[in-house]
């Protein structure tokens, strides 16, 4: 089965800072894969030169057969991003900020209501569609704004941080969600600091530090690896380079 | 303020209607993004206010502010007449003055402290008719009708005005006194006569108001090109990369052109919108001035004070355009010359905004780029016309200058057609180079 998605020997460099150095990785379609390093590690770099906002010094990543150097346009009809950061408009209320992305990816008028309305009610948002995004909780905030990416149902959903700062109830409704979107046979690539998310969610991982990967394979081939059944003490070791894969 | 929305709560009342209406608009990404930006700005209280609220009503209260303080109309000014000689001659003077009206006069016959009665502001003017000013006058000689004002207050300038013109009058009569007996008549004093001969393109005669509205149109379409749409522009350049929503939109499968260019459709609706309202306040300036000055517009049979208001108005209006031009091809060459002038204002605010990594900082390189470019366009209303060639080729002055052929030389094709073609050019270059900058990754994350 070919990879949702494939980057070949990722690069970028800002000024001095070799922030992503010669990634590759792949994921399978209809999987979770979890992205992970420590803060500074690259991983927000890596997902933007996947979803195209930043160009790649060198290297590839190619999206659903894809390539994002030459059809970043392609590339982009057929994912759904939450960058780092939320990006919503404070003056637009919560519904007009889905409108208006469900819009620019042309979606029909009946489909966008319906669609709008069965998200903003699952991640109980939908008595704040009134509201300005600027007035909603940093976690109704992630919320919105993971409803945005998964709005038009794209194949491959790119996530970077999903969960952070949302509380218990909406982490669970947003991770049961990830899951659907997978068993219906799409892609999600999701950046985390979560070790237990991982564990309980990823079907593969890529580990990165200081830019370069560090692991990539199964979370199960991993545990059976090292031996360790802690994720959280498998990844401090992966980064302080006492083991090795 | 209800009207836009209850910000506290952060629910959105009014805007709403508009915001909603985005599920059914078309597809098309600049109209999707045009009517995101309208929405969004529509909020924004504060600039809403500053850039169209504000001067809807302080340019008429500007205009007419000032011509109701000094008008005659509303108060006359108080002039003082001191009558320190009681001959006939002096007596003749006074009674010419008080015919004369328009003023509250009150006449004294004794001495008074002229600087006091003007500083304590008693009086607007004092005239003084001196001892021995009808003994002059009888023994041929010249005399003098003093005048004690204050040289800050318009009042005093107007007062001196109406006086003069009864001194006037009274003047041309003794000299046709004195020239009786000798059998010569006033033009023996007078042989010399001005006359005047407007010499105009069109070869009709101009009213005042078509010479100001000549300098004040193009003007304002000028300053509509400087400022664009001017915070609402630099918001949705620099405030959306300030507030890191750029990022996210530039997922989606959408053209970065697409996106510029329904900014530059949202942008060019607010110049559009800044531009009519001001220029619209300052004709209801205008007609606020003329229903000021419309004594003598006197309409009898049946119509109202605001009748005559109406009157006074619509002349005023139709005087701000010269005789035998039609009105129609003026506003539509004026909408025109301010898509231009809007256009160009917001490319030189992306283009700027584009160098800025913050708001404050785009503001700042937009001001100098707009000084020098507003330099030229100051010249207009005094350059003689040899030098106004040049000005048709500057940018953002051509646009100036495209308004300024349209009311002055319409029949000026060759002009018309210089200015039009040099602001669409420079209109040109500076969208293009626009797009190269929008969108840029050193913009975005650098
Ligand atoms: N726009 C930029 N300009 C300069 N340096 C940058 C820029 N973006 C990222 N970097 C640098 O690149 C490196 C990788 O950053 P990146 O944001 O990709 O890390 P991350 O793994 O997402 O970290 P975190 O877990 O904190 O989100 C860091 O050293 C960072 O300082
Ligand atoms: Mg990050």
């Amino acid at each position: 089965m070919p990879a949702a998605v494939a980057t070949v020997g990722l690069t970028k460099a800002f000024g001095d800072v070799v922030a992503v150095d010669g990634v590759s990785f792949e994921v399978e379609e209809g999987s979770v894969f979890g992205f992970l390093g420590p803060n500074g590690a690259g991983k927000t770099t890596t997902l933007r030169m996947i979803y195209g906002v930043l160009r790649p010094d060198s290297g590839d990543a190619v999206v659903m057969g894809r390539s994002v150097t030459r059809d970043p346009r392609g590339v982009r009809e057929v994912i759904g991003v939450m960058p780092e950061d939320t990006g919503l408009y404070p003056r637009l209320t919560a519904e007009e900020n889905l409108i208006y992305f469900g819009k620019l990816r042309g979606m029909e008028e009946s489909e966008l209501r319906e669609r709008v309305r069965d998200l903003l009610t699952r991640l109980s948002l939908w008595e704040k569609r009134f509201t300005l995004a600027d007035r909603l909780s940093k976690g109704m905030r992630a919320k919105l704004t993971f409803a945005r990416a998964v709005l038009h149902e794209p194949p491959v959903l790119l996530l970077d941080e999903p969960t952070s700062g949302v509380d218990v109830m909406s982490a669970r409704e947003i991770r049961g969600m990830m899951r659907e979107h997978a068993e219906a046979g799409k892609t999600v690539v999701l950046s985390t600091h979560n070790m237990w998310e991982v564990q309980k969610l990823c079907e593969a991982v890529a580990v990165i530090n200081r830019g370069k990967v560090v692991y990539r394979g199964g979370v199960e081939d991993l545990e059976r690896l090292t031996g360790l059944r802690e994720f959280e003490e498998i990844f401090v070791r992966l980064v302080r380079g006492e083991i090795t894969a | 303020m209800r009207l836009w929305g209850r910000i506290g709560s952060g629910e959105v009342k009014v805007t709403r209607g508009l915001g909603l209406a985005g599920y059914g608009i078309p597809k098309a990404a600049p109209v999707v993004v045009a009517w995101k930006e309208i929405t969004e700005a529509l909020r924004d209280r504060r600039t809403i206010i500053n850039t169209i609220v504000l001067p809807v009503v302080l340019i008429p209260l500007a205009m007419a502010i000032p011509i109701l303080m000094v008008s005659p109309k509303t108060t006359p000014p108080v002039v003082e007449l001191v009558l320190l000689d009681d001959g006939g001659a002096a007596g003749r003077l006074a009674s010419a003055i008080s015919d004369q009206g328009g003023m509250s006069l009150v006449v004294r016959t004794g001495r008074v402290n002229t600087s006091a009665e003007i500083l304590g502001g008693r009086a607007d003017l004092v005239v003084v008719i001196p001892e021995g000013f009808t003994a002059n006058l009888t023994s041929g000689l010249t005399a003098s009708v003093d005048y004690y004002y204050d040289p800050f207050s318009m009042k005093s300038s107007t007062a001196i005005s109406m006086v003069s013109a009864a001194v006037s009058r009274v003047e041309e009569e003794i000299v046709s006194e004195r020239l009786r007996p000798l059998n010569l008549s006033l033009d023996y004093v007078h042989p010399l006569v001005e006359r005047e001969f407007q010499v105009t393109s069109t070869g009709r005669e101009v009213s005042p108001e078509v010479v100001v509205g000549s300098m004040m149109l193009p003007m304002m379409v000028g300053v509509i090109a400087i400022t664009g749409a001017g915070t609402f522009a630099l918001d949705m350049i620099a405030g959306e990369r300030e507030r890191k929503t750029i990022e996210a939109l530039l997922t989606a499968p959408v053209g970065r052109l697409s996106i510029l260019a329904g900014k530059y459709l949202a942008m060019t609706f607010f110049s559009l919108l800044a531009g009519l309202s001001t220029i619209m306040a300052s004709i209801l300036g205008l007609i606020l001035m003329a229903e000021e000055f419309s004594a003598g517009l006197q309409v009898t049979g049946g119509v109202g004070p605001s009748g005559i208001g109406q009157a006074a108005a619509a002349a005023a209006a139709a005087r701000l355009i010269p005789e035998g031009v039609n009105p129609a091809l003026v506003l539509a060459g004026v909408v025109v010359a301010m898509i231009l002038a809007g256009l160009t204002g917001n490319a030189v605010i992306v283009m700027t905004s584009s160098f800025a990594k913050t708001f404050k900082e785009a503001q700042q390189y937009l001001g100098a780029t707009m000084g020098v470019l507003v330099l030229p366009m100051v010249a207009v209303p005094y350059l003689p016309p040899p030098m106004m060639g040049p000005l048709r080729l500057a940018p953002v002055t051509s646009i100036a200058m495209l308004v300024r052929d349209l009311l002055v030389d319409p029949g000026n094709v060759a002009a018309l057609v210089e200015s039009f073609a040099s602001s669409v050019i420079y209109l040109m270059l500076l969208l293009i180079v626009s797009a190269k900058l929008f969108g840029r990754e050193s913009v975005i994350f650098g």
